[in-house]
């Protein structure tokens, strides 16, 4: 019990201190806003101006706390590209985004854990070796090139899914589908390579264990061995390790919505840093940090159920 | 000396030539090839497969691809090195300060270094890099304090645990004081986590610029390397895919070797294979 | 029906190898004895002799490992006859383990799986094997844990393995394995991460259930002192191949080949120091006599006084991570080392004798009391004049791999208190470090080497010359010689033993092995949940405990002689009780009764009684 109060209260300052390094990293690295927003050639007088109506010449600690009371109260600010108040553009981008994050782990892991296992079971023989060598060449290759490669393939050359483009699933959930299957797999793909080497690594410290050969001297079949003893002490360790690969997604899914022209939160942050809307930035930055560490702490919670040890302690 | 038996199988071997070939590369290609073969211009024979005359084929501006890659690679490997060069500068000292003192001085770097690992480090070198306005230098800038949590992190554990070894105890009571403690004893026994993990980020680091690049920020024209290669094919894909496939190429051999050169390197100097007689 | 006649595994030429870097290594080779039906069989070697290859073999389970039997035949009786266990298919194999053939490790604190409850791990043995439904195994389950005589079954069988101790849990890998009624169970050094208490009630456990189902049992040990406890017969092994085997009485009394004997000379045995009036060092085979033993002074003069000195640990939890409780690791211990003697503190696990020595030369610092080496005290010292302080002390530790830096040479970690402490340099200092290795007999070859080049006991005796470079006036050896094999040990300690008469050095002897501390020490001193409830000379502690938990810590040891059984039916120990207090809690001073003089017994009632 404690210990969820703890991780709880812990999240709560690390979430202060996500909002405080974004505001920093936007506001004290170089750059002047108005410029951005005006241009370069601007009138120096209409640049004064804009920055007084902006608040840029009040202490920064005055903009932070203007910034975060606004996060508090609704108000998300405006963005500068778009013309439009951020926060229902972060919600719908969100949702658009989770999609795409929920499929590709979804699939990497179905596919994943079987392989590792495998190739955990057959240490150095072909099995071992083909996972291996798949899973090497999987992480070892950009997330963009997978999905060129997807494009390249299933939308140029066979036709069967749309290379581009977004479809909210509360119109059409088919459609959207079909839009996310193509980015979720260009992800997937990468994730995959990824967890597979993780989990092979995992089983293959759990196979070394004592207890798995006092459960073979016990006369135990190797399936139930393997499956049933090492793999249960298994998920906890991987489970981690997809959690933290969580936040890994959300930085590759500006790369591969923007290649797919998918406009979830990855197309979004790229819109903002591309045309230095400093408000989108904050706000999607900030967003992107809180919803990478909430994963964190999930997975830290799911922890409890998972092993008994920190259940009863 | 024998080659420690990591390297003597295929993939550390294949792992091992692979990167000095790529190092070769970045260091001799810009002495022995021109810049202009690289950058000439040949329209009638631009978006040509692979020829004789161009044997990786040519890009939209009828450059040669091959010439393009291999200067591309002294960019790409220069802008890596120096980021996780960066990030070592930084992390280490961090790290080690943060695990041998322990306690409040930990707690608190250790809490600003979990705050820097909620921002996806893409995300962070490509904030950074925006920030400051996309250049070479600011590349190298980003991707290296967006790397230096994940350094950080991981010397802090390994300082902890050399720190509680008896070794450091005994080295303590033989009179040591904490700078010749964390000179001659820690440090040396951090250094093969840094290395292997310095390999892993260098791999991170070349896919870090190629993506920052493919997005327009990082390097920019004219300087070449292999990101903005890939992203400068982005509209030719349909007729002229190895204008895609050359650089993507090009970074996969540079990754993998890294990668099965960092596993191979990870198995080498594993502690546990020290001390076992 | 078994014949009674016939052996139950019959182990003929037996050859097992395992892939190594350059070829194959032969883990195994030659060896062949007999297991009678109902007969214990110890099999007896150091580290390396390839006795727990053996046992594995015996189950096949040795392929898992990545080993290969490669020669020979194990042949095992069954009901349909004799099965060559070496050759048989993985599906009778699997038949055969948990069922006939049931088998015991060495950690039980790994033996469990830790995600699942006792029940599950309990049953699904039995289901396999017996067919038995979920309710029906579950009552056997019951059974069996009561059987091993553990308290509160019914509860232990909803827990976890993280929620009992090393000592139940061994009890319930003991249930397991005896599920099925095996007719052989195999022991693969069961009691060697246990404390001797615990290890006393394990042994009885296994000698009563043997007595009571007729099984068999394959004990692999490196302990003399256990072998001469349990075994009908012994198999001394070395370096894989087979040295002797006979009827343990005699190998104990008339061993025939040259390594049993030496491995029976290196053996502390427990009442062999009666009437010696200080430490002697071992008699050894095959390796040089002792140059010199140390002699108690005709004055004694204090070197080292410890008074009142409390150790607490503080234990951090609930909201916000704040101290909730203490651990009192020492409370209220004084003593004193005369020079030129050897002070011993044993004690089980927990009980604080670790704590004691660090907090001596403040690597962990002490709540409160006072030390004095020579008069002066160190406990006030601040990190400048502690440091020059460990002039005079120093620490040799329990870990012989972990206690050198990987990444040095042993000269220069051997020069390093010279230089630190400017006491040599140049050519003076390369003749003080070869004089040094020259003293703890190692070849001067040695000091460019680095640390993995060297065995354990090597590596050891390059902590000691670390440790005598300074020429210190006490070293405190926390465990030194627990990490080592017999024959190893004995050289060490006689080393220190020379060293001590030649040199004059104190020793602080902190161990749990009573046997070795007979042996090497002027006094001795027994801890209990961090206090010191015994302390007198050795021969007054050993010959005449007189406090309960000494007492029952003496009955728990087992001793060297087959002729001495000492295994009584049923023992329980109560177990150790948690030094864990809440903030604030206060526990009372120590207070002694003096028995005759220099004896002193801890008055407050604490300790372990037999039940």
């Amino acid at each position: 019990m404690s210990y969820i109060l703890n991780r709880i209260l812990s999240m709560l300052l690390t979430l202060f201190l996500i909002s405080a390094v974004t505001f920093a990293v936007t506001n004290i690295l170089p750059g002047d806003v108005a410029m951005i927003i005006m241009g370069t050639q601007s009138n120096p007088e209409a640049l004064a101006g804009l920055r007084e109506s902006l608040g840029l010449n009040d202490p920064l600690l005055a903009q932070y706390g203007r910034w975060i009371g606004g996060m508090l109260s609704g108000d998300w600010g405006t963005s500068l590209v778009f013309k439009e108040p951020i926060a229902p553009l972060l919600l719908q981008k969100m949702t658009a985004s989770a999609l795409i994050v929920l499929l590709s782990m979804t699939i990497a892991l179905v596919c994943a854990v079987p392989l590792g296992v495998w190739a955990a079971v057959y240490p150095n023989r072909w099995q071992d070796t083909a996972s291996s060598s798949a899973s090497l060449l999987g992480v070892s290759l950009p997330d963009f090139f997978w999905g060129i490669m997807m494009i390249l393939l299933f939308a140029r050359g066979l036709g069967w899914l749309p290379s581009s483009g977004f479809v909210d699933p509360g119109e059409d959930v088919l459609g959207a589908f079909r839009h996310a299957l193509l980015p979720s797999l260009a992800l997937g793909l990468g994730l995959m390579a990824h967890l597979t080497r993780m989990t092979r690594a995992t089983m293959t410290g759990i196979l070394n264990q004592e207890f798995i050969r006092v459960a073979r001297a016990k006369g135990l079949g190797e399936r139930t061995v393997i499956w049933r003893y090492a793999l249960a002490n298994a998920v906890g360790p991987v489970m981690t390790v997809a959690g933290l690969q969580v936040g890994y997604l959300f930085g590759s899914i500006i790369v591969v919505e923007s290649l797919f022209n998918y406009t979830g939160m990855g197309w979004l942050t790229y819109q903002g840093l591309l045309n230095r809307d400093i408000p989108l930035i904050q706000a999607t930055v900030f967003v992107v940090a809180a919803v990478v560490m909430l994963a964190n702490l999930l997975v830290d919670l799911l922890y409890v159920v998972v092993d008994p040890r920190i259940r009863l302690s | 000396m024998k080659l420690p038996a990591a390297f003597r199988n295929s993939k550390g071997m294949i792992g091992a030539v692979l990167v000095l070939a790529i190092l070769l590369v970045a260091v001799i290609a810009p002495m022995l090839i021109p810049d202009d073969w690289a950058t000439r211009m040949d329209m009638r024979a631009r978006l040509s497969p692979p020829t004789w005359a161009h044997p990786l084929g040519t890009d939209q501006l009828g450059r040669d691809l091959m010439y393009r890659v291999l200067l591309g690679a002294h960019t790409s490997v220069f802008i890596a090195s120096s980021a996780v060069l960066m990030s070592i500068v930084i992390g280490l000292p961090l790290g080690l300060i943060s695990g041998y003192v322990g306690r409040m001085t930990d707690n608190v770097l250790m809490r600003l270094v979990d705050t820097l690992l909620s921002f996806p480090a893409l995300l962070l070198a490509l904030t950074i890099s925006a920030v400051l306005g996309p250049n070479l230098q600011n590349t190298i800038i980003a991707i290296g304090i967006a790397f230096t949590p994940y350094l950080a992190r991981i010397i802090r554990g390994e300082a902890l645990r050399v720190s509680h070894m008896p070794y450091v105890e005994a080295a303590r009571t033989a009179g040591n004081s904490d700078r010749r403690l964390i000179v001659r004893h820690i440090l040396p026994n951090i250094m093969p986590a840094v290395i292997v993990q310095s390999t892993i980020s260098l791999a991170f680091a070349i896919l870090a610029e190629a993506g920052l690049s493919f997005l327009g920020l990082g390097t920019q024209p004219p300087d070449a390397s292999w990101g903005l290669m890939i992203q400068a094919s982005r509209d030719y894909l349909d007729r002229a895919p190895w204008t895609a496939l050359v650089p993507g190429a090009a970074v996969a051999l540079t990754v993998l070797g890294l990668n099965m050169f960092g596993d191979a390197l990870r198995d080498a100097l594993d502690p546990r294979s020290k001390g076992a007689s | 029906m078994l014949d009674s006649d016939r052996p139950l595994v019959s182990i003929d030429n037996l050859r097992v190898e395992f892939k190594g870097e350059d070829g194959p290594i032969v883990a195994v080779e030659n060896v062949s004895f007999t297991i009678a039906p109902g007969e214990t069989v110890c099999v007896v070697g150091e580290s390396g002799s390839g006795k727990s290859v053996t046992s594995l073999s015996l189950m096949r389970l040795v392929e898992f490992g990545g080993g290969e039997i490669t020669g020979g035949r194990l042949e095992f009786a069954r009901d349909s006859g004799t099965t060559d266990l070496a050759h048989a298919d993985p599906d009778t194999m699997r038949s055969i383990r948990g069922d006939e053939i049931g088998m015991i490790f060495q950690e039980p604190m790994t033996s469990l799986n830790p995600v699942f409850t006792i029940e599950r791990q309990m049953t699904d043995g039995l289901r396999v094997h017996r067919g038995l439904s979920a309710g029906k195994a579950r009552a056997r389950a019951l059974e069996l844990l009561q059987q091993v005589r553990i308290p509160e079954p019914e509860r232990r069988l909803k827990q976890y393995p993280h929620e009992l101790s090393g000592g139940m849990r061994q009890r319930v890998v003991i249930a397991m394995a005896m599920a099925c009624e095996p007719r052989l169970l195999i022991a693969d050094e069961p009691t060697t991460a246990l404390d001797v208490t615990i290890q006393a009630e394990i042994l009885s456990l296994i000698d009563r259930l043997k007595r009571e189902t007729g099984m068999a049992v394959l004990f692999i040990t490196h302990d003399m002192a256990v072998v001469a406890q349990m075994a009908d017969r012994v198999v001394v092994m070395f370096r894989g191949n087979l040295v002797e085997e006979g009827p343990v009485e005699e190998i104990f009394t008339n061993p025939k080949q040259d390594y049993t004997r030496a491995l029976l000379a290196a053996v502390p045995r427990l009442g062999e120091m009666r009437g010696k009036p200080a430490p002697e060092p071992m008699r050894l085979i095959g390796a040089e006599p002792a140059r010199s033993a140390p002699v108690p002074a005709a004055k004694p003069k204090p070197l080292l006084e410890v008074s009142n000195l409390t150790t607490r640990y503080p234990v951090k939890g609930g909201l916000f991570r704040r101290t909730i409780a203490n651990v009192h690791a020492v409370e209220d211990v004084s003593f004193t080392i005369n020079k030129g003697e050897t002070l011993a503190l044993v004690g089980e696990s927990g009980c604080g004798k670790s704590s004691c020595g660090r907090s001596i030369l403040r690597l962990t610092e002490p709540s409160s009391g006072q030390v004095l080496l020579d008069r002066s005290d160190i406990t006030s010292l601040n990190d400048r004049d502690l440091r020059r302080a460990w002039r005079d002390m120093q620490m040799v530790f329990q870990d012989p791999f972990a206690s050198l830096n990987p990444y040095m040479r042993l000269s220069e970690q051997v020069a390093e208190p010279l230089i630190n402490f400017q006491l040599a340099a140049g050519s003076e200092l390369k003749d003080r470090i070869a004089t040094l290795f020259d003293r703890v007999e190692l070849p001067r070859s040695f000091m460019t080497r680095f640390p993995h080049e060297l065995s354990g006991g090597q590596r050891q005796r390059v902590a000691i010359a670390r440790a005598l470079a300074v020429n210190p006036k006490l070293i405190i050896a926390d465990e030194a010689v627990s990490a080592l094999d017999v024959s190893v040990q004995a050289q060490v300690l006689n080393l220190m033993m020379e060293l001590q008469a030649e040199l004059g050095v104190s020793f602080l002897f902190i161990s749990h092995d009573m046997a070795v501390v007979e042996r090497v020490s002027h006094r001795v001193g027994v801890m209990y949940l961090g206090r010191l409830v015994e302390i007198g000379s050795r021969a007054q502690v050993f010959e005449n405990p007189q406090h309960p938990y000494t007492r029952s810590l003496m009955s728990a040891v087992p001793i060297a002689d087959p002729t001495r059984r000492s295994i009584r039916e049923d023992v329980q120990f109560r177990p150790i009780p948690s030094p864990v207090f809440p903030l604030g809690h206060e526990p009372g001073a120590s207070e002694y009764d003096e028995v005759s003089p220099g004896h002193l017994v801890l008055k407050n009632g604490l300790g372990a009684s037999v039940q």
